[in-house]
């Protein structure tokens, strides 16, 4: 099985974190897995990195519980592909999560933070 | 099962076009078109992966691999339809011989008594009986004084259960026109109250039921379902119990049988004051019936501790009250006469069980679980073999990447299979042979399997699948990737160590096999012993049934069996007819000591001065074909009118008048209220079973004593002794219609009743020696054959070099005899250790019998000879081109 060499300043996903992220990219509107991919990885300036074997089983998982549906269409550029939207249920479920998310992260700085020299940027 | 929207095609499309687009997007980047896929390619890490975990989403890949493995392992059982064929019955025969005997042992020694709480139940034991009184048994039973006292100490127990059957064997029931015989218990008011036992139909008795003697009855829910058919509407109906007329007032819960040892109840009746009714069928005792009689210590007693007392401290309690108790009525003790003492047993378990069939039924288990053992090693070197034979197959498959874990789920799996199969056919294997065994033993009680059956059965077949899984595993594994380049069979088979376990295996099976057939054999011998014991008497041609008649007053009973013996002796075909009080060969007879000339004998040898008395009817040793030494029978001519006269044995006659005309001399009861003239002196014979020692005996004449109650009337007949039974039924219901033949049966089946677990163990036991030398036979038959399959090309070259077929045929013998030589060494001294265990069983018969240890070695032997007889002849034919070439 050929390795994927992390030798950039690059950050696999924690657990958990990916599909917050595709439903969030989603709320803009149908794209694809490629696309997904691509908007994950540009957004984070770059610092997300994102698997994208693990990508399409998240996004069958989303679909299987169905936060998002799936339609075949053709790309920008003319490509078939498989689009992905967001359901109702879907949008609830990222309202949500981020809520979730923003308390768990504050929950962290405020550790993070206490007594310590600010180093930031760590996510 | 689980149902996939997306086909794998569709995800596999949508993987090409993330990398046509990742690939556009590259190029629009700058990058060369080729560079572009590379990296689109690289990006996205393993497509098969991702696929892979695709297919797996949303799947329980446990149960998926699971399923994949038992689709295999049943094909490649299939290969080898012989093979699987003989390891399921190898296990279905071993683990079901262990069920079956395992479900007749919780039956009978494990499984509570199904009442609420048994653990505060107990029984209530005394040491003895006071002097001059009468009893039943030593230990269990106890006077209606006693119990009236007990059951006033409500601050130890919460209730005091006294139960007393109505006879020693069944009584006269009828329910509308029909007489019939069924089993029944007088019971205090407590009795189902105080056990806890449920009544599905109806109530059981109260205190008030038994204050007032109230004639009602509570059936068995065997018994209501039995006699009938569950039929609710049986409240409220009349049952004639000995022609007493009671009422049904309910039914008790399933499964409740009573508490008389190794006995089912059919139906309980308050306790009674009448006559017709008394404790155990007695007639009154000068006059007196069981309630009012000090003297007739004859109430079994189970008591309810009290909610948080000990028994330590309840027995304490009871101890003084008891003791006092036990004088009521009686005066004084005699000289030296030390008080009772009262004891409690556990009443957990059914009771009587025990003692009967606790030690032979754990030597069986045993022996079945040597039976289990041979069959698992059988089971176990099978798939050994098996596997070796599939050493390449597993060495291709680990080459290809199997993992050790997913060679070893996927033997465990298809000794699953096997295991399960083997496990279905074993339950319904036990289930039919308990029910077999149930007859076998005459036990009473229920033996179908429950569940610590079934649970036992489980943990039995996990083990077994384990152990199957695990062993061949070694040799699997040994067989390592590199192996399967090699191609010669001899080179990838040849490896001399790993068949000693083999050998070690079927060596301690030989070994067990021994111990089996000793055990078996000195069983078998015993029961021969037992069968060919001589009666003493005529037994063929004899039939026997009980009567009991309701009888108003002595006279009259002697009248009533004088006039259906005269009709009887009548009757076509009917030689003799005889009366008698307790039923010969039936485990019960009286015993007393006896005046001899007015006063107690002296015994010397410091032996007892018990002798066991019956009173019989006229003709009785002329019916029963017992020779008479001197004197003269019973006869017509001995009435109440005439003097009363005696007949005693020759043991009698040797222990208490040794050295004398026995006739002539006066004998009688101990306390000297009757006496009456030896007038005859019998041979000795067998009087309560086949395995009694001879012990002095004498006999009374019926029509001479003051009492009368239920006679049992024997029969000699020609021809078919059962035939004579419906006219005798007919004339009896002349007499009287509400009368039954009680418990009729010929004279020798009623014998054959005292050696009945003698006659279950014995062919049990013949059947697991058989079950072990089959399982040895087919063990070392594969062994060998096995063997000689894997040594031929050695063979081969063994006879190119000039071996001839008789050394090669005595190469092979040779392995099976030195294999059978350990085994019978290693098993001689375990087998001396399991005889010694068996001695309380055996008769006639010493645990060192030379016989059954030369006659289960040759056995051995013979099996070993016979097993090894096809893979020898096989050896003996061996091609040394053919064998040569194959190479």
């Amino acid at each position: 099985m050929p390795t994927q060499e992390n030798n950039d300043d690059r950050i696999a996903l924690l657990q958990g974190t990916l599909d917050i992220l595709i439903l969030k990219t989603l709320i803009l509107g149908p794209c694809h897995g490629q696309g997904v991919a691509r908007s994950i990885q540009r957004q984070s300036e770059e610092v997300l990195f994102v698997d994208h074997g693990s990508l399409y089983l998240a996004l069958q998982r989303l679909e299987d519980k169905k936060l998002i549906q799936a339609k075949w269409g053709v790309s920008e550029n003319n490509r078939k592909a498989r689009f992905y939207s967001l359901t109702a249920k879907g949008r609830a479920e990222l309202l949500e999560k981020t809520s979730q998310w923003k308390r768990l992260t504050r929950a962290m700085d405020l550790i993070l933070d206490a007594g310590a020299e600010p180093q930031g940027e760590e996510a | 099962m689980f149902k996939r929207k997306r086909t794998a095609k569709d995800f596999a499309e949508e993987i090409k076009a993330h990398l046509a687009l990742e690939a556009d997007d590259l190029r629009g980047e700058g990058l060369s078109e080729e560079e572009a896929h590379r990296r689109a390619r690289v990006e996205f890490g393993s497509q098969v992966a991702a696929q892979e975990s695709f297919h797996r989403k949303g799947r329980w890949q446990a149960l998926d691999n699971f399923l994949r493995d038992l689709r295999f392992g049943m094909r490649s059982l299939l290969k080898s339809p012989g093979f699987a064929l003989t390891a399921i019955l190898t296990v279905a025969l071993g683990v079901g011989a262990n069920t079956a005997v395992f479900s007749v042992m919780n039956a009978v020694l494990l499984k509570s008594l199904p009442v609420s709480d048994p653990q505060t139940l107990v029984y209530l034991r005394t040491s003895g009986q006071p002097r001059g009184t009468g009893t039943v048994d030593t230990n269990e039973t106890m006077s209606y004084p006693v119990y009236d006292a007990l059951r006033k100490q409500t601050r130890a127990i919460s209730s005091l259960i006294a139960y007393v059957p109505l006879t020693t064997s069944k009584v006269a029931v009828r329910v509308g026109s029909q007489a019939e015989e069924a089993e029944g218990d007088m019971v205090s008011g407590t009795f189902f109250s105080g056990l806890g036992v449920n009544l599905p139909l109806g109530r059981g008795f109260t205190v008030e039921d038994e204050a007032n003697h109230a004639p009602l009855a509570v059936l068995s829910y065997n018994y209501w379902t039995r006699r009938f058919a569950r039929n609710p509407e049986v409240l409220g109906q009349t049952f004639y119990v000995n022609g007493v007329p009671t009422t049904i007032i309910g039914v008790s819960a399933k499964g409740f049988e009573g508490l008389e040892p190794g006995g089912s109840t059919d139906f309980w009746l308050p306790l009674q004051n009448r006559r017709e009714l008394n404790a155990w069928g007695n007639p009154p005792e000068d006059g007196k019936l069981y309630i009012a009689n000090p003297n007739w210590w004859c109430l079994r007693f189970i008591a309810r501790l009290a909610p948080g007392v000990r028994k330590t401290q309840a027995l304490a309690q009871l101890q003084p009250v008891f003791q006092s108790a036990s004088r009521i009525g009686l005066g004084s003790p005699m000289q030296g006469e030390k008080p009772l003492v009262l004891s409690f047993a556990d009443a957990k378990n059914f009771p009587g069980y025990d003692q009967q069939y606790g030690n032979p039924l754990r030597i069986l288990m045993a022996m079945v679980g040597l039976v289990l053992l041979i069959a698992f090693a059988n089971v176990a070197m099978l798939l050994a073999a098996r596997n070796a034979a599939r050493q390449r197959e597993f060495s291709v498959r680990q080459a290809l990447g199997a993992g050790r874990s997913e060679l070893f789920c996927q033997l465990l799996t298809e000794s699953l299979i096997l295991v399960t199969a083997g496990g279905a056919l074993a339950w319904a294997f036990a289930v039919m042979s308990a029910r077999l065994l149930a007859n076998l033993a005459e036990i009473e009680s229920s033996l179908a399997p429950d569940r610590t059956v079934l649970l036992f059965t489980m943990a039995v077949l996990v083990v077994a699948a384990v152990l199957f899984g695990l062993a061949p595993m070694r040799v699997a594994l040994a067989g390592r990737a590199e192996l399967a380049i090699r191609t010669s069979a001899a080179t990838s088979n040849a490896d001399a160590g790993k068949s000693r376990t083999g050998r070690i295996i079927v060596a301690l099976q030989m070994a067990i096999c021994v111990v089996l057939l000793v055990g078996a054999g000195l069983l078998i011998r015993t029961l021969r012993n037992l069968e060919n014991t001589p009666l003493g008497m005529r037994v063929d041609g004899l039939v026997v049934f009980g009567v009991k008649p309701d009888i108003p007053s002595v006279p009259a009973g002697v009248a009533f069996y004088r006039n259906l013996m005269s009709k009887l002796r009548v009757l076509p075909g009917v030689e003799s007819v005889t009366i008698m009080d307790e039923r010969i060969g039936s485990w019960w007879s009286n015993n007393s000591a006896m005046m001899v000339d007015g006063r107690l004998p002296q015994v010397t040898e410091g032996g007892s001065l018990s002798v066991r008395s019956n009173v019989v009817g006229p003709d009785f040793f002329h019916t029963l074909g017992v020779p008479i030494l001197s004197g003269r029978d019973f006869a017509d001519s001995d009435t109440v009118n005439s003097p009363p006269v005696g007949i005693i044995n020759e043991e009698f006659a040797r222990r208490f008048l040794p050295d004398q005309n026995p006739l002539g001399h006066h004998i009688g009861t101990d306390d000297g209220r009757f006496t009456m003239t030896v007038v005859g002196v019998v041979k000795n014979h067998k009087y309560r079973s086949i395995d009694e020692d001879p012990i002095p005996m004498a006999w009374y004449m019926y029509a001479q004593i003051p009492q009368i109650g239920e006679m049992h009337v024997e029969m000699r007949v020609n021809g078919a002794p059962l035939a004579i039974l419906p006219t005798a039924q007919k004339v009896l219901q002349q007499l009287d219609p509400n009368l039954p033949l009680i418990k009729p049966m010929t004279q020798r089946a009623q014998y054959d009743t005292t050696i009945s677990s003698q006659i279950m163990f014995a062919r049990l036991a013949e059947f697991f020696g058989l079950l072990a030398v089959v399982l040895v036979a087919t063990g070392l038959y594969g062994t060998l054959s096995y063997r000689v399959n894997r040594r031929t090309a050695e063979i081969g070259v063994r006879m190119a070099m000039g071996a001839g077929r008789f050394q090669v045929v005595w190469m092979i013998l040779r392995d099976s005899l030195s294999l059978t030589a350990i085994g019978i060494v290693a098993g001689i001294p375990l087998a001396m250790f399991v005889g010694r265990a068996l001695t309380s069983s055996l008769y006639g018969i010493k645990p060192l019998d030379s016989v059954t240890y030369s006659l289960a070695v040759a056995g051995v032997t013979l099996v070993a000879l016979l097993a090894s007889a096809v893979p020898a002849s096989r050896a003996a034919s061996v091609d040394p081109l053919k064998a040569l070439r194959t190479e």
